[in-house]
């Protein structure tokens, strides 16, 4: 367990090795209030990484700021090896493309059916792709989190956690090498909620996705988690696998498994 | 009431400064700030639309989309109100020019007043409560849901998609709108007209088109391009800034009609004032 905020090195033997995302001494602050006081972590490919913390503790910035909804004050983001303070708009564009993010509340257009949901993503990236070819697509996705038969609904006919499997179909659909979850199973009962972290399991042997999953859920975590950080006061206070950290001495850490 | 401020002095003594209160300077002072902040990035959106309209990719579809929603859905209401001023106007004038003994001027005098001033007005105050409110509401909701960051993370540029096509959808669609308005009104005005004697369509029509001038349509027209441009922007400017949370979603619907109606009665002062430079 490390207590200091020192570069981790993550979980190395499990993986290949490969770094995707690095972050070096990151600060994020929002006028006087300073989120994310020194931030150093590293991914591996294919690893699922928890964060778990208290709210306010910075963790949705953070994985905001690796998709470029939030600009980093200082520090060093790396991500599949390309410095993101270095590149431009077009370079930057082709790095989010890599990026899926499951939005906390779903995120699903209101407007659309849940075939246009998927559709919409499709349409941005690859203009030129044949109808059929979408068809497949949008089917294979649905089918992957059990939503074949809402193809014709719309978002409001939905449960939540339907809401939830809809949204990380629409992420899952461009293929996308790095998966950030934002509290995928918040306002979900316990079943589903654990539904939804064996769909995450399911997705990143399916694809062989490395992600980051930000959660209060700990059975998520037990679930998901290849390695667990917890954040406090802005800064990475204890990395390890679950049972490492479940085993800690610490009371603050011991909170979390209470 | 003053402020008194205890403060140690290079002795260590405590002395006491005392401050005039200044409240209501301080007070006057941020709602001016926030007005010029208000303005000035009301402004910076505006001119971001003009940046993003001219860069492709160009959403054809969603505009295509937004101008059966915002003009094609307002006909019913826009007409509705239209029949109704055009009757009322013709009902209401009516015996004053009987007074003067002008009666035969009513269908030239309610054609002017309607094609000039009252329908273009009425109507784009109908459309500010209508459309500017639905996007300023519609648009606070999808930022609320995180709907606008979801687009931004699928490489969307939302402004372009969302911002740019409402907003020229509402200029586009609102003269076409008056346009209609001024037809039904001057068929309210017919009935009007025929509610108390007996004129022909003929007769009412070739009165009206003689006495209306190009001076009377072609400004009147033009100036509905920017009463839509005024509501679409300010709509959107009040929902994709919204706060988050529910009361920031009704707030933007609101400052979005009260905002929109304002820029109506100001767009229209200037026009007046530029209309009668030329005519004079």
């Amino acid at each position: 367990m490390t207590t200091e905020a020192t570069p981790l090195k993550g979980n190395n033997n499990k993986r290949n090795n490969m770094i995707v995302v690095e972050m070096i001494h990151v600060k994020k602050s929002f006028g006087e209030n300073q989120v994310l006081c020194d931030i150093n972590l590293v991914i591996n490919k294919g690893e699922n990484l928890v964060i778990l913390g208290k709210s306010g503790t910075g963790k949705s910035v953070l994985i905001k700021c690796i998709v470029g909804l939030d600009i980093l004050d200082d520090g060093k983001l790396v991500i599949l090896g390309k410095n993101i303070s270095e590149l431009n708009d077009k370079e930057l564009m082709v790095i989010r493309r890599k990026i899926g993010f499951l939005f906390q509340s779903g995120a699903l257009y209101d407007s659309m059916t849940v075939r246009e949901n998927l559709e919409f993503p499709l349409r941005r990236q690859l203009i030129t792709i044949p109808k059929e070819k979408m068809d497949m697509l949008i089917k294979e996705a649905l089918e992957d989190v059990g939503l074949a038969e809402t193809i014709d609904l719309s978002p409001s006919e939905l449960s939540g956690g339907m809401r939830k499997r809809l949204g990380l179909a629409r992420t899952l659909i461009l293929k996308p090498e790095i998966m950030l979850y934002d509290e995928p199973t918040t306002g979900l009962d316990p079943i589903t909620s654990k539904e939804i972290s064996s769909l995450i399991l399911e997705v990143q042997k399916k694809y062989n996705t490395s992600s980051i999953i930000i959660t209060h859920d700990i059975n998520c975590a037990k679930l998901t988690a290849d390695r667990i950080i917890v954040l406090k006061d802005g800064i990475c206070a204890a990395e390890g696998s679950y049972s490492d950290l479940k085993n800690s001495t610490d009371a603050w850490i011991q909170a979390f498994f209470e | 009431m003053k402020k008194i401020i205890k403060k140690q002095s290079s002795n260590g003594n405590l002395e006491e400064e005392v401050f005039p209160e200044i409240t209501s300077v301080k007070i006057s002072g941020s709602v001016i700030e926030r007005f010029f902040e208000e303005v000035s990035s009301l402004t910076i959106f505006a001119l971001r639309f003009f940046k993003e309209i001219v860069k492709p990719p160009f959403e054809f579809n969603e505009m295509l989309k937004q101008s059966f929603q915002i003009g094609y859905r307002s006909l019913p209401l826009v007409g509705i109100t239209g029949f109704i001023i055009g009757l009322v106007l013709t009902i209401q004038s009516r015996p004053t020019l009987a007074k003067f003994g002008a009666e035969s001027w009513l269908p030239a005098m309610v054609a002017v007043s309607i094609i000039r001033e009252i329908i273009p007005v009425i109507t784009a105050l109908i459309f500010a409560g209508k459309v500017g409110s639905g996007i300023g509401a519609e648009l606070a909701s999808m930022n609320v849901t995180e709907q606008i960051d979801a687009m931004k993370v699928s490489c969307t540029n939302p402004f372009k998609y969302l911002v740019v096509t409402r907003v020229l959808s509402a200029t586009l669609m609102l003269p076409l709108l008056v346009v209609f308005a001024d037809i039904i009104g001057l068929l309210g005005a017919f009935v009007g007209v025929n509610l108390k004697g007996s004129v022909s369509s003929y007769l009412f029509f070739s009165q009206i088109f003689q006495s209306l001038e190009f001076i009377d349509i072609f400004p009147a027209f033009i100036k509905t391009f920017f009463f839509g441009f005024a509501i679409g922007i300010i709509g959107s400017y009040k929902g994709y800034n919204s706060y988050k949370g529910t009361e920031g979603v009704g707030k933007a619907a609101n400052s979005s009609v009260v905002f929109g109606s304002l820029m109506v009665f100001i767009i229209d002062m200037i026009a007046v004032q530029i209309t009668s430079f030329f005519q004079n």
